[in-house]
């Protein structure tokens, strides 16, 4: 069965009936190692649709679950269910339950790494204190703002103002969340958690191909955002200054937010410093911070010392990235496209007003980047598909369009692979102004294809 | 992606009913299960079905059965009708599968636990109707018409429902304002098929509930089967169990009913 994956959650929906006969069916290893290789952080089963389970039905997600968290280090479990549920699987797994349950996928989305810091109110109780206590950490350390009920009267009483609360938890279980190095990207920053106490686990649970790849495409600010570590030892340091040197090879800049030095040695952070790695108390500091960004290097990319062109290896395969690009437009708007013009330059957007754009990384046998210019009103269409109704919500309009451009990434990645092309894909970015995005790529070389759809201008561009 | 020409390129190449399917369906009508017989000989094809069919282990004979008078004999009047019908139908399926990981065989045992179970479901609602017995045999139609549909966009569906879970008959009405379940209607006007047929497979998509209450329970006791039949290993391997969305609250006031008929 194939996962859904959206902020960062791996979502399986089986439907009707689970026992220990077709669970097997449902879900196998091989299903969850793609969903992780799509960028995954958090495995889920949805019990959403399902209507019969039994205990030999879950034991087979269970088990697979627990294969999961300990060769990958992620957050697994289940979610969507009603009390009823609830109560069953907390029944059977009374002794032992090492995965989580989530009563919604929403409730699920608020302790994904994906979904950091959308400050929304959170009303938590839980019948166990342990548990209170556990998700008001979590959901803090998350960057929302928990009020728990201490007895089940306060929650009653709370939660009967629904307005007063972006979410209400309640029907949940935190198991041991996640260990994996999770990414996401802030703007044109890439931002890395961690966590606990730091040691030579990190070379394993850090992504260092992704990273290379990232400073490969163009990404030059990545902060780790540290909160919730404790310490590191000299492993995890070297690590580090490995790590920075790398960077600076692509005049990148490696930061840290929120580490707290009370229990790491001083001389670490002088070794820190000295290999080029700045620290700031909170991620806002850096992130809403203009100047400092373009100090950073985050919304610029002309500080590039090696400024990487385009070669002929990935203008041989410019037809696999229109194809997978038309394709999926095409089957987004269920219009035809016609191909304008081709020209090999810098990028050239004649028309910059009512337009939004999204671009998006690959790496493997060949790398590069894929920027797709819209006017507004094609992404708004091609959205609305995924969306389920048309919308004027930029923010939602923008949230569509990167995982419509996931979309073209996946199917590029997969065209690629049907001509013996091995690539991975990065994390998509969206612009809501052209100019936000001529400061990333204006000057590099790049195939631009003109193509028209519905009469509206759509603009490719294929650059490294 | 899917266009409206294209389903509508789809309808047209439905065959009509075959004359001698014809024939046959209008003498079981009359009760006359001889004369149906006789005249079911004279397709080749009908005849190896039907003789596949009753010499399953299911139906438990331990010589082979190969006269159509006696298959016709075993299965009754109403049975023989909905075999048939599942014959029709089977002639509407590709010869290679691609959307859905199916074959002929599991095809053929998809329709006949459905037949079976749905037997065991009007046993239990005290329904004796040889149209309501056959309206089972729609059902699959609406998977024929996924794979007629989608089998040469597999992998821009699979992309797009790993951002959105879509199923196919979303997909479809948000393409082209219109589901599965009306064009197995059209597929069962054009084959003859009664309007009480049309009206309970219309409603078992979970989505339309039908305003005659009787039509409407039919549609929900139909609806569970459907994804119970789709919940086995071989239809889950298959890539059925997702096909459409199972309306769980839709079904919610039978399930304890259909917990007890099945055994569960």
């Amino acid at each position: 069965m194939r996962a859904m994956i959206k902020n960062g959650i791996g979502l399986f929906s089986p439907q009707g009936f689970l026992d220990g006969n077709n669970s097997a069916s449902f879900l196998s290893i091989e299903d969850i190692e793609i969903t992780l290789d799509l960028n995954a952080d958090m495995i889920l089963v949805s019990l959403k649709k399902v209507i019969f389970f039994n205990k030999n039905g879950l034991d087979v997600f269970v088990k697979l679950f627990s294969k999961v968290k300990k060769k990958k280090g992620i957050a697994v479990g289940f979610c969507d269910y009603d009390t009823k549920k609830f109560t069953a699987i907390s029944k059977f797994y009374s002794t032992k339950m090492d995965f989580s349950l989530f009563k919604s996928y929403d409730i699920a989305s608020l302790f994904s790494n994906s979904f950091k810091n959308k400050n929304k109110n959170v009303l938590v109780y839980s019948s166990d204190r342990s548990q209170r206590t556990a998700m008001a950490i979590e959901l803090h350390d998350f960057g929302h703002n928990p009020v728990v009920c201490q007895t089940f009267k306060e929650f009653q009483e709370k939660s009967s103002n629904s307005t007063a609360y972006d979410n209400i938890i309640d029907d949940t279980f935190i198991g041991q969340m996640g260990q994996k190095i999770a990414t996401r990207v802030a703007g044109n920053a890439i931002i890395y958690s961690v966590s606990a106490f730091l040691d030579t686990e990190i070379a394993n649970s850090f992504n260092i191909a992704y990273h290379n790849n990232s400073l490969n495409v163009g990404f030059r600010l990545f902060i780790f955002d540290a909160y919730k570590v404790i310490s590191m030892n000299i492993h995890a340091l070297n690590f580090f200054s490995k790590l920075s040197t790398s960077a600076a090879e692509y005049n990148a800049t490696i930061c840290f937010v929120g580490l707290d030095f009370t229990k790491i040695p001083v001389s670490f952070k002088e070794t820190m410093e000295d290999s080029g790695m700045l620290f700031y108390k909170q991620m806002d500091d850096i992130l809403l911070n203009k100047e400092l960004l373009k100090e950073l290097g985050a919304s610029s990319a002309a500080n590039i010392k090696n400024q990487r062109v385009i070669d002929k290896a990935i203008v041989a395969k410019l037809p696999n990235f229109i194809e997978a690009t038309v394709a999926t437009i095409e089957m987004m708007t269920n219009s035809k496209a016609k191909k304008e013009a081709v020209e090999v330059n810098k990028i050239e957007i004649k028309e910059k007003d009512d337009r939004i754009a999204s671009s998006i990384g690959f790496y493997g046998d060949i790398d590069g980047m894929v920027i797709l210019v819209f006017p507004t009103k094609i992404a708004k269409k091609a959205c609305e598909l995924l969306i389920g109704e048309s919308t004027d919500d930029m923010e939602l309009i923008l949230d569509t369009l990167a995982e419509l451009v996931n979309i073209v990434g996946g199917k590029i990645k997969s065209l690629l692979g049907d001509h013996g092309v091995t690539v991975n894909i990065t994390l998509p970015r969206t612009y809501q102004s052209i100019d936000g995005l001529l400061e990333v790529i204006e000057n590099k070389k790049g195939v631009q294809v003109d193509l028209i759809f519905d009469n509206d201008k759509f603009l490719f561009f294929l650059t490294k | 992606m899917i266009t409206n020409k294209m389903i509508d390129n789809f309808i047209d190449k439905i065959p009509p009913r075959p004359e001698i399917l014809q024939d046959t369906i209008r003498l079981l009508n009359d009760g006359n299960l001889t004369k149906a017989a006789k005249t079911a000989e004279q397709d080749l094809a009908l005849k190896g079905y039907l003789s596949s069919l009753v010499n399953k282990p299911l139906y438990g004979f331990k010589t082979e059965v190969s006269n159509i008078g006696q298959i016709f004999g075993i299965l009754g009047l109403t049975g023989s009708q909905q075999t048939v019908y599942n014959y029709m139908l089977s002639l509407l399926c590709p010869k290679k599968w691609v959307l859905f990981n199916l074959n002929e065989n599991s095809f053929h045992d998809l329709q006949i636990n459905l037949s079976i179970h749905w037997k065991k479901i009007l046993e239990h609602l005290n329904i004796k109707d040889k149209e309501i017995e056959s309206a089972i045999t729609l059902l699959p139609a609406s998977i024929i018409v996924s794979e007629a549909l989608f089998s040469t966009k597999k992998k821009d569906v699979e992309l797009l429902r790993s951002v959105n879970a879509l199923d196919y008959n979303t997909i479809l009405v948000k393409l082209c304002n219109t589901s599965l379940f009306n064009i197995c209607k059209t597929i069962a006007t054009k084959w003859d098929m009664s309007e009480q047929i049309q009206q309970i497979v219309y409603a078992s998509s979970g989505l339309n509930p039908s305003k005659d209450e009787q039509i409407d329970t039919l549609a929900k006791w139909m609806h569970l089967l459907l994804f119970y039949e789709l919940s086995q290993p071989m239809f889950v391997k298959a890539g059925l169990n997702d096909f459409i969305d199972f309306q769980l609250e839709y079904v919610q006031d039978i399930y304890e009913d259909f917990a007890k008929v099945m055994d569960l």
